[in-house]
């Protein structure tokens, strides 16, 4: 009897546990983006104001945005609600967002390999290439609604580098006096959004905590 | 028979036209003892969105109504709230609708209420139940923000109806929907609630500005990019 309990015990972790592991396994995915330059910033400004395109060593980017469930799983006190481990966190401040890269030995992109990771080599303008897209970046709705993390299968960059248009936007080292950078979401317009173009960036205070506002990791 | 019903539409729809530009300043709602929605005159700079027309509110009998899951609930009255410590700011309500106006604001926070009433440890957030019967929900979290405030004046004076006399919220962060007017009773719950907005229309119960455009109406309504969260400019 006793042996039969601790049977179901182990069939029922598993069912609970194994998809949990698999979300976080699929969240953790790392994309290497290969040393070398680069145009960073805005077309034509690019060419007018970088002498030189910008260099860079080879690093690893998060292919997704973090998940809920893989944050909570570095800090367990953290709480969402049910059914959305797969959704972008969001609602941590910059220091949070370092504090979990950095438990993994990793840490947040800077500006330039955000950039580089969403436009690649060739100068574009979105992750995908030059072109807007049709499919819509958003549903018709005054707030944030967040879907699990690479639900936006156009949204793929130069790289492979998943949602850097879309979704939510997310923390950089970049920062100017007191604010650090985000890159990367969507421009609302009442109930109408748009994709970010890949120099787009936000200046905010890194104690702000905001439904539109997760991260990424390098490394 | 279309045509007849047409051009005596376009003759009435000519007429109000003629007579808001011969007239600036008119409007339906300030020759009557309701108030409600309107952009004209001076409301151009400052547009104002009521739910429903309701009747202007008298100070000399109007008391805020505290209720819920509190210590002590009470009804208090204009002057006692005018008693209560000024906490004073100035800050831009960004309509979810893309205006957005400024303007200098004093009142004072949850916190002076909460000091009366003892809300219970149980209660997460307010319902706020308004003349126009528009009712929005504030989680306390966002009532105790620093920059979240329960005004009584606008730039130096007494709020006028069509900014909400005697009572409204200022929580700057959020769209202006989340700033409820005319305030009558503040209700204190265990549940987060929805307000009138998010169960008619496509918006968010949370309300939060996202980053996107603005049309400032003190700047002639020149769209500009905005970063979300509080427009500080």
């Amino acid at each position: 009897m006793v042996n039969v309990m601790y049977k179901k015990a182990i069939y029922i972790g598993f069912f609970l546990f194994f998809p949990l592991s698999c979300v976080i396994a699929f969240a953790e995915e790392m994309i290497n983006i290969p040393s070398g330059s680069f145009l960073m910033g805005k077309e034509p400004l690019a060419s007018e104001l970088l002498d030189d395109p910008v260099l860079l060593k080879d690093f690893e980017m998060d292919k997704f945005e973090v998940s809920q469930a893989a944050y909570k799983k570095v800090f367990p006190a953290f709480e969402y609600p049910p059914g959305t481990d797969r959704h972008p966190v969001s609602h941590v401040t910059w220091h949070e967002a370092q504090a979990y890269c950095e438990k993994l030995d990793k840490r947040l992109p800077s500006e330039a390999e955000w950039e580089k990771a969403a436009r690649g080599t060739d100068g574009r303008i979105y992750p995908w290439g030059n072109k807007k897209l049709r499919k819509r970046a958003h549903p018709s709705y005054s707030g944030m609604v967040k879907r699990i993390v690479g639900f936006n299968k156009k949204d793929v960059s130069f790289y492979g580098v998943r949602e850097m248009a879309s979704s939510v936007w997310e923390w950089t080292t970049g920062g100017h006096l007191s604010n650090q950078v985000i890159r990367g979401g969507l421009w609302n317009e009442h109930l109408d959004y748009e994709y970010s173009k890949v120099y787009d960036r936000i200046e905010l205070s890194p104690d702000q905590r905001f439904i539109f506002v997760g991260f990424r990791c390098a490394r | 028979m279309t045509r007849i019903f047409l051009g005596v539409l376009g003759g009435v729809a000519t007429f109000f036209k003629s007579s808001n530009t011969a007239f600036a300043g008119f409007n339906f709602w300030r020759s009557s003892e309701y108030v409600g929605k309107t952009r004209d005159g001076i409301y151009e700079k400052f547009y104002i969105q009521y739910y429903k027309p309701f009747k202007r509110i008298k100070g000399d009998s109007w008391t805020l109504k505290i209720t819920g899951l509190c210590e002590h609930p009470q009804d208090l009255s204009l002057a006692e709230i005018n008693t209560l410590p000024i906490k004073s700011q100035v800050s831009r309500i960004k309509c979810v609708e893309c205006w957005s106006a400024k303007a200098a604001w004093s009142g004072f926070s949850l916190s002076e209420l909460e000091k009366r009433v003892k809300p219970s440890p149980e209660a997460v957030g307010v319902l706020f139940r308004c003349a126009d019967t528009y009712v929005e929900y504030l989680a306390l979290e966002d009532l105790h923000h620093a920059r979240t405030l329960l005004a009584h004046t606008m730039n130096g004076q007494p709020l006028t109806d069509e900014h909400g006399f005697p009572l409204r919220v200022i929580i700057p962060y959020k769209y202006g929907y989340k700033s409820p007017k005319a305030i009558l009773e503040i209700e204190f719950v265990s549940e987060a609630g929805r307000g009138t907005w998010n169960r008619i229309g496509p918006y968010s119960v949370d309300g939060t500005i996202l980053p996107g455009y603005d049309h400032p109406l003190d700047r002639g309504k020149k769209r500009r990019r905005i970063t979300g969260g509080e427009i500080f400019d």
